[in-house]
């Protein structure tokens, strides 16, 4: 069975996607996990999941952007101008800032 | 507590065969692993195998390191060592023919729950530099131990569980299913090698009178039958009447396989006939 | 997408398995990896009887740490190659123990000795290394990511390597000749890794156009040798007239005479008919059929068979 290996690096970290391991069960697959993808740089902690376990859903499958295609500023802080931010409002708006560069210097390529 | 540097001869030759007794039984046992790499059967089991002789040769690191802290060199302790200076138990010199997987998982499953009931008995030991290394040791075996029960576990479990043992091993022996009869044959060829592992070197009376080690090979040989015996017939296995072969292993009587082996391991050495390299510093030692 | 629009957008990671390649892309792309894959196994191979051999403990964690990487990364590749949907893991393990899968020069040859791991372990994990470090530019991006471990892991296999060539080069005058024995009966080998020069490379071209390789056969030999040759001559390796070698300071260039190269040979051993690449193909096939018996019982009715990834339907 093909079983896919997530990693988490640190307490409280997302588990990320690292890889697979062809093992005969869960037990075998998380020694292997482990040997494999925890043996250099320790983790806090592994997943693995039996491969046809996972669902998925891919942008061209659906035919149309995720997330929607009418318009969404009203979600964004950059929306609004309305003078002076207390600090964590203007955190907030960096952050969306920046999420709007990289998704736009993404499209671009 | 016995001190490192003021040891009385009785309890020096105690610590060192101890020590040797458990450097060597993982020595070899990290010898017979690495036979298995490259011939794994999946990439996976492959690399989880190397991992277990890495720790292996790791942990033997680790004593022959508090051999060399009482005055031996590596070329002393290994290289040119006559072969039947050697105390490891007969069961990990032993050879095995090509694909037999079953030996690897049988054997590792056999030698990995001794050493844990070996482990605990150093674990009130009168020689702080032992303790200090064990707890390092005994969670890399932990990981062993999981790994050959659940090769033990799958291989068996497409076969008929029995409630009870069976009697004379026929039924075990005569399966149609093939991994049963396979770890019915190894069991059958390792068992006697693997009572080796309780093998009384000369120093054990010493060994016990100083505190080295808490318990006996002998109550450890009780503890070790108690536990194996039901996970074995567990399997659907017959456990062989107890029998031990004509060499002894910890008395420096060796197998053949011994033999072929120890020249095969010592050949590159003794053809550039240099120092053995280090290439790491030193295990770390915490004053005690 | 159509193999145009490929060669329009090829670029480093540009593509992946939510992308629909062209068969022409996916065919280069399988080939290209399953070689790879393919010589980290014959690598392994070659070099697990030192890990018996190792003549200290150290070194023997090494050596063992070392071949168990290389199955990582083989395992690591294949996936890679998986993701394509031409051929499955179990597909190409199989191709290789049949004849079929094809790897590497270097790994068709013997080692006799001690004298020799270097040779592999040094100068051709080397040559591998200078390779690797170029796709991770490379267009399809599981590969650039499973290149991104194995380059993380092998630093210390050629920085081993080369303790192990310098033990022995300090060692004593009989070490010494036995090592330029050995290098001389490598060094030709060790020149023709990188393929044929550019011009002769029958798939390099398309590789080339889609990204998949992004440098050229001769540019890797030269970055190479650069790297290399240095450290030859470091370690007191005399190297050897012929194959002719010549270094054009002009155009900062390695000229190689490759007239002087046996390129029948080479020819030999790419289509696996060399003899000690066959007697290597084979040991692997005997032991692997040897536990073929635990394959089957781990492997459950349903499980393991069929294409995956992007062509799978």
């Amino acid at each position: 069975m093909r079983f896919e290996v997530f990693r988490q690096e640190q307490r409280k970290d997302y588990h990320v996607h690292v890889g697979d391991v062809h093992a005969p069960n869960a037990e075998l697959a998380t020694q292997y996990a482990q040997v494999m993808h925890a043996r250099r740089k320790p983790a806090n902690s592994l997943w693995v999941v039996p491969k046809e376990e996972i669902a998925t859903v891919d942008s061209d499958e659906l035919g149309v952007e995720m997330g929607g295609t009418t318009q969404k500023e009203y979600r964004w802080a950059t929306n609004y101008e309305t003078g002076e931010m207390a600090e964590e409002i203007e955190e907030s708006q960096r952050e969306q800032e920046a999420a709007t560069e990289a998704r736009d210097a993404s499209e671009g390529d | 507590m016995l001190a490192p540097d003021d040891l009385a001869e009785h309890e020096r030759a105690a610590v060192e065969t101890e020590l040797r007794t458990l450097a060597d039984d993982q020595f070899v046992a990290a010898e017979r692993y690495i036979d298995w790499q490259v011939r794994g059967p999946t990439l996976e089991a492959d690399i989880a195998v190397a991992n277990i002789a890495q720790d292996e040769y790791g942990h033997a690191r680790l004593w022959y390191d508090l051999l060399e802290r009482l005055g031996y060199e590596e070329a002393e302790l290994l290289w040119e060592r006559p072969p039947d200076a050697f105390r490891h138990a007969t069961l990990l010199e032993l050879d095995y023919a090509p694909g037999d997987w079953a030996d690897c998982v049988l054997r590792g499953y056999l030698y990995d729950t001794f050493e844990k009931l070996h482990l605990e008995s150093l674990e009130g030991t009168s020689y702080p530099p032992i303790a200090d290394r064990l707890e390092k040791v005994q969670g890399e075996e932990a990981y062993h131990r999981e790994h050959t029960q659940s090769w033990l576990d799958r291989l068996t479990e497409g076969g008929e569980v029995p409630a009870a043992p069976r009697e004379g091993g026929e039924a075990a022996r005569n399966a149609s299913d093939e991994p049963v009869r396979r770890l019915q044959a190894a069991l059958d060829r390792l068992y006697p090698h693997a009572l080796t592992l309780f093998e009384p070197t000369e120093a054990e009376q010493s060994i016990l009178e100083t505190g080295v080690r808490t318990r006996s090979l002998a109550d450890l040989r009780e503890d070790w039958l108690a536990v194996t015996t039901p996970f074995l017939e567990g399997l659907g296995l017959t456990v062989p009447e107890p029998s031990l072969p004509d060499v002894r292993g910890r008395d420096g009587s060796h197998t053949d396989d011994w033999e072929s082996l120890y020249d095969e391991l010592t050949y590159t050495y003794e053809l550039l006939g240099r120092e053995p390299a280090k290439l790491m510093a030193p295990p770390d030692e915490v004053e005690g | 997408m159509d193999i145009e629009e490929v060669k329009r957008r090829a670029g480093p990671r540009e593509f992946g398995p939510g992308d629909d390649m062209p068969r022409e892309y996916r065919e280069a792309a399988t080939r290209m990896i399953q070689f790879h894959a393919n010589s980290e196994i014959m690598g392994a191979l070659i070099e697990r009887p030192f890990i018996r051999q190792a003549p200290s403990l150290e070194r023997k964690l090494a050596v063992s740490a070392q071949v168990q990487d290389e199955i990582g990364h083989g395992q690591l590749l294949y996936r890679a190659a998986e993701q394509l949907g031409v051929k499955t893991r179990e597909e190409m393990l199989d191709e290789l123990a049949d004849g079929r899968g094809k790897f590497l020069n270097c790994f068709h040859y013997p080692l006799h000795s001690w004298y020799e791991l270097p040779m592999i372990m040094f100068f051709v994990d080397g040559a591998a290394m200078r390779r690797q470090a170029s796709l991770k530019r490379t267009s399809w991006e599981p590969y650039a990511h499973a290149i991104d471990k194995i380059c993380f892991e092998e630093g210390f296999h050629i920085k081993h390597g080369e303790d192990i060539l310098r033990e022995i080069a300090t060692g004593s005058k009989r070490d010494q000749e036995l090592l330029q024995a050995a290098f001389e009966r490598w060094w030709p080998r060790i020149l023709q890794f990188f393929g044929p020069t550019d011009d002769q490379s029958t798939h390099g071209g398309f590789a080339q156009s889609v990204g998949l390789k992004t440098m050229s056969n001769d540019d890797l030999r030269n970055a190479f040798l650069n790297a290399y040759l240095p450290k030859a001559e470091k370690y007191g390796l005399e190297i050897p007239e012929y194959p002719r070698v010549e270094y054009d300071a002009e155009r900062d260039h390695y000229e190689i005479e490759n007239d002087d190269l046996d390129w029948d040979e080479f020819g030999e051993v790419a289509r696996n008919e060399f003899p000690t690449g066959r007697e290597q193909i084979e040991a692997r096939a005997r032991r692997q059929e040897a536990v073929e018996w635990v394959r089957e019982a781990i492997t459950d009715d349903e499980a393991d068979a069929g294409v995956t990834g992007a062509a799978a339907d």
